[in-house]
């Protein structure tokens, strides 16, 4: 652990900016989370510490993207490459946020953030350096879809940093996409401001080569009125979290989170999420889907905190699991924390393999069992990347993930 | 909307359980050391093996750390402050239940469980422990004629010492838990049921557990074991009287389950819990468990909570025999400052097992109530199938329902389904109740009981019809 060890030596970053010194101040004393705590206990310790055991800090390389930008309506972005943005046009603007804006933001964050809850946004504001984070702002209801690449370059450790306000009516299809090249580790911290009356479909899509490392933290603080939606997938990472905390500050907006992590060979995914409602009549829907394979470990765990202002909350949330192979784990705990009574909660759980009743049938009208898997796999993966928006038209994930599998 | 006051009149029956028995009683003094439990173990003159495993579980316990991860905020309980042997002196060993102190047996008729022969009629033996100590166990010969077991786990060590050696601590190991080890270092008495091979038990076995004096634990202890194609159904009620302190209740209960046999545990707790505002009451750390060794065998759990301050309880089922099945029905019900953190583990070892859970919890005033489960699928638990639901009913806006399942599964030829949702009484309901002529509190106990009747049904009918009363006079004056 590398990065641990030059944390508490105190010779991390060189010349911090001030963001910088008071998350390094803030770890120094207790530079890990505590692994024994529900949020990081079942995180595997050996591929915890190879997340951390880089001493190469922010090298960069020329990414290579998955599908190359042909249409002219979708704006690209790339944190840490010089992407400059200001775009004013009649019924839109995207502008990029001032340094000064970022650091009061950041600051105004990081003071309430509790070491282990935040120990990923911590770690990410120590190495994200100024040229690494993305800020800005949005606004009007006809803004072009915007597309957002982070990576990792190779046998290195990145930390890259988005912040993105959604001004009031504003409407937006957002898509991230995380890359982790060959042994590397990636820290991406994502926070968006929704004010009343936005809407954003977001979509993230992760996946590594070989040996890559995620840890994916996702802040979304919601005002009243706006309507956040969120597809997400992970595939391909030795270690990977996926951090998902939406805050409803006045409830009375509505969430939707679809989700899928699939792991394979030795990988272990997890998402964790927590939604809380600090107001009344706040809605969420939420499903996340595991598919481990070989001898992966998926995991999830989801709060859904309704404290005693938050009356006639609608919640919902779902955890579907697929263990498909006699090596692999699959870990589930969605859970329910409520004070005010007249709320819809409920939230639901299972774990199986792929049908069999079904996989009879077709097989009886002549597909071959692994035409019937793979059809059988498709539908349970299409229910999550129909919500990724942007990808649809360009870049068929869903044949990506069943070529996988 | 919904009177609060008349709801909440509705909760808050007092606790009628409350007196305390004014009997001479033999008590150690405070303190916890091995000297303690050498002076336990020379009292009750137990063999060395015993002595030697309370030593052991001493000795882990006090590296031990108390739990902290079910969030219960309670005070800091002072170990060294507690008495941990006490029991109504009685002159000589007794052989009849003529002579036993009639101010004992006039307490447990005031608690509605007469000891003396008209009990007959009901067809329920009953092992009576006051405080530390077994008074009495009902038809004992009735039971001894089919070969029956049922006696204190005192009298089992002196008399059945070999199944004791064998079977003690082989479900709860004593470094299991704090609360178990501390219980398997100073627990003073309790319930032994031997069931032999291919006997159903003629009647319903029963423990009564009444705590009396104020400053000792209660540390009671049951093993029950039901040899091949044998079944039990076992029964267990509990009270205490009211004191401004916290009294420490830390029980373990054992349950050993051969080839074909099934054993029913079912539980009425209503442990004193503390007045309004919290003050006084009980704390239950209870570990119950039970292993179902063999093929074909049943363990079910049912238990009805609505007593104690605190409640830190986890009924389980170990799964390990081929086609073994494990069920857990439960209702708790939070009042006033109460706070409940129970459910069940379902650890499923063997292939083809097969586990329900049904919990509901109902939570009024400021209490919490915390449903926390463990389904877990071995690697070897092929075909094995588990089903949970979890439903919470909220009364009033100051209390809390948590529900947290932990699901693992390392099988992939094995099915979990687990699903919680949570309610409250609703308006429309109660309304719809009164317009048709029924008083509001009969409107408001009809839906709770209604709410929990799938696990009153798999309560033995004594029991269904006690709980069902209970639970509305618990509940009387709190909907709102």
């Amino acid at each position: 652990m590398h990065i641990i060890e030059e944390i508490k030596k105190n010779e991390l970053v060189r010349n911090p900016s001030e963001i910088q010194k008071i998350c390094l101040d803030k770890l120094k004393l207790n530079p890990l989370p505590n692994i024994k705590s529900e949020l990081w206990r079942l995180s595997n310790k050996s591929k915890f510490s190879s997340f951390l055991d880089f001493s190469n800090i922010n090298k960069e390389s020329r990414m290579s993207l998955p599908y190359k930008n042909i249409s002219p309506n979708i704006i690209r972005l790339i944190i840490g490459e010089n992407s400059s943005i200001n775009l004013e046009e009649e019924t839109y603007s995207i502008r990029k946020l001032k340094d000064s804006e970022i650091i009061k933001y950041i600051k105004k964050n990081i003071s309430n953030f509790d070491q282990n809850d935040h120990w990923s946004d911590l770690l990410n504001h120590c190495l994200s350096s100024k040229s690494n984070i993305l800020g800005l702002n949005i606004s009007g209801n006809q803004v072009p879809p915007i597309e957002i690449f982070s990576s990792s370059s190779s046998e290195c450790f990145n930390a890259k940093t988005l912040i993105l306000f959604c001004e009031k009516n504003c409407k937006v299809d957002l898509l991230q996409i995380n890359i982790g090249n060959k042994n590397s580790s990636l820290s991406q911290s994502t926070y968006l401001c929704l004010e009343e009356n936005t809407t954003i479909n977001h979509g993230v899509v992760s996946y590594g080569e070989k040996k890559s490392n995620l840890l994916n933290s996702l802040n979304v603080i919601q005002k009243e009125k706006s309507n956040y939606s969120l597809g997400s997938i992970h595939f391909k990472f030795n270690y990977a979290r996926f951090e998902i905390r939406i805050n409803q500050l006045k409830g009375a907006a509505k969430t939707t989170i679809k989700g899928i992590q699939i792991t394979k060979k030795n990988d272990q995914i997890a998402t964790y999420t927590k939604i809380k409602f600090n107001g009344p009549n706040g809605f969420v829907d939420q499903i996340n889907k595991s598919l481990a394979d070989d001898k992966s470990h998926a995991i999830f765990e989801g709060a859904i905190i309704v404290p005693k202002v938050a009356q006639k909350t609608n919640a919902s949330q779902l955890s579907r699991n697929l263990l498909i192979s006699r090596h692999a784990k699959i870990d589930t705990k969605p859970q329910l924390e409520i004070i005010a009574d007249d709320v819809k909660c409920k939230h639901g759980a299972t774990i199986s393999q792929l049908n069999e009743e079904e996989l009879f049938y077709m097989r009886s009208r002549g597909l071959t069992l692994a035409e019937a898997s793979k059809l059988q796999l498709s539908s349970y993966f299409k229910e999550i990347i129909e919500c990724i928006p942007i990808s649809k038209d360009r870049w068929d994930l869903l044949d990506v993930l069943l070529q996988e599998n | 909307m919904v009177n609060q006051n008349l709801v909440k009149g509705v909760v808050s029956e007092p606790y009628k359980y409350g007196f305390v028995t004014d009997i001479e009683t033999e008590k150690i003094s405070k303190g916890l050391n091995e000297n303690t439990i050498r002076l336990i173990s020379a009292k009750k003159e137990e063999p060395e093996f015993l002595l030697n495993f309370r030593l052991n579980a001493f000795r882990k316990w006090q590296k031990m750390e108390e739990p902290n991860w079910a969030d219960l905020g309670y005070k800091e309980i002072d170990y060294q402050d507690i008495i941990y042997y006490s029991a109504p002196k009685q002159k000589e060993k007794i052989s009849s239940l003529d002579e036993v102190d009639p101010k004992l047996l006039e307490t447990f008729d005031k608690l509605g469980i007469p000891l003396t022969e008209q009990k007959k009629l009901t067809n329920v033996a009953v092992d009576a422990v006051f405080d530390s100590v077994s008074i009495a166990t009902t038809f004992r010969k009735e039971l001894a004629e089919h070969g029956v077991i049922f006696c204190s786990i005192s009298e089992a060590v002196k008399d059945y010492s070999d199944l004791i050696e064998k079977y003690l601590g082989s479900v709860v190991p004593a470094n299991d838990n704090y609360f178990a080890a501390l219980n398997s270092a100073v627990f003073s008495d309790g319930s032994f049921v031997y069931i032999p091979k291919g006997v159903k038990c003629p009647m319903d076995l029963s423990s009564y557990f009444r705590i009396n004096s104020g400053d000792s634990g209660q540390f009671e202890r049951t093993l029950i074991i039901a040899e091949e194609s044998s079944s039990v159904s076992y029964l267990e009620g509990c009270t205490a009287p009211m004191f401004d302190t916290n009294t420490l209740h830390a029980a373990v209960v054992e349950l050993i389950a051969l080839d074909d046999s099934s054993i029913k545990y079912s539980t009425v707790q209503n442990w004193y819990a503390g007045n309004e505002e919290g003050v006084g009451g009980i704390f239950n750390f209870v570990t119950k468990r039970g292993k179902c060794l063999g093929k074909r065998s049943k363990i079910s759990w049912s238990q009805v909570e609505t007593g104690s301050a605190i409640t830190w309880k986890y009924p389980s089922c170990l799964l390990l025999g081929e086609e073994s099945v494990g069920e857990f029905y439960s209702v708790a019900l939070t009042n006033n400052l109460q706070q409940a953190d129970t459910g069940t583990k379902m650890i499923h070892i063997g292939p083809k097992t097969k586990s329900t859970i049904v919990s509901k919890g109902i939570s009024a005033g400021n209490s919490v109530n915390s449903y926390r489960g463990l389904v877990k699928m071995g690697s070897k638990a092929s075909g094995s199938r588990n089903y949970s639901q979890c439903d919470s009913m909220l009364i009033g806006d100051q209390a809390s329902a948590n529900t947290f399942p932990y699901i693992q599964s390392q099988q992939p030829n094995s099915e979990i389904e687990h699903e919680a949702s949570t309610c409250r009484i609703s308006e429309d309901q109660l309304f719809y109740l009164q317009s048709r002529g029924i008083e509001f509190e009969e409107a408001v106990s009809m839906m709770v009981s209604g709410f929990c009747r799938d696990v009153f049904n798999q309560l033995p009918m004594e029991f269904a019809a006690e709980a069902d009363k209970l639970l509305s006079l618990k509940l009387e004056g709190s909907v709102g």
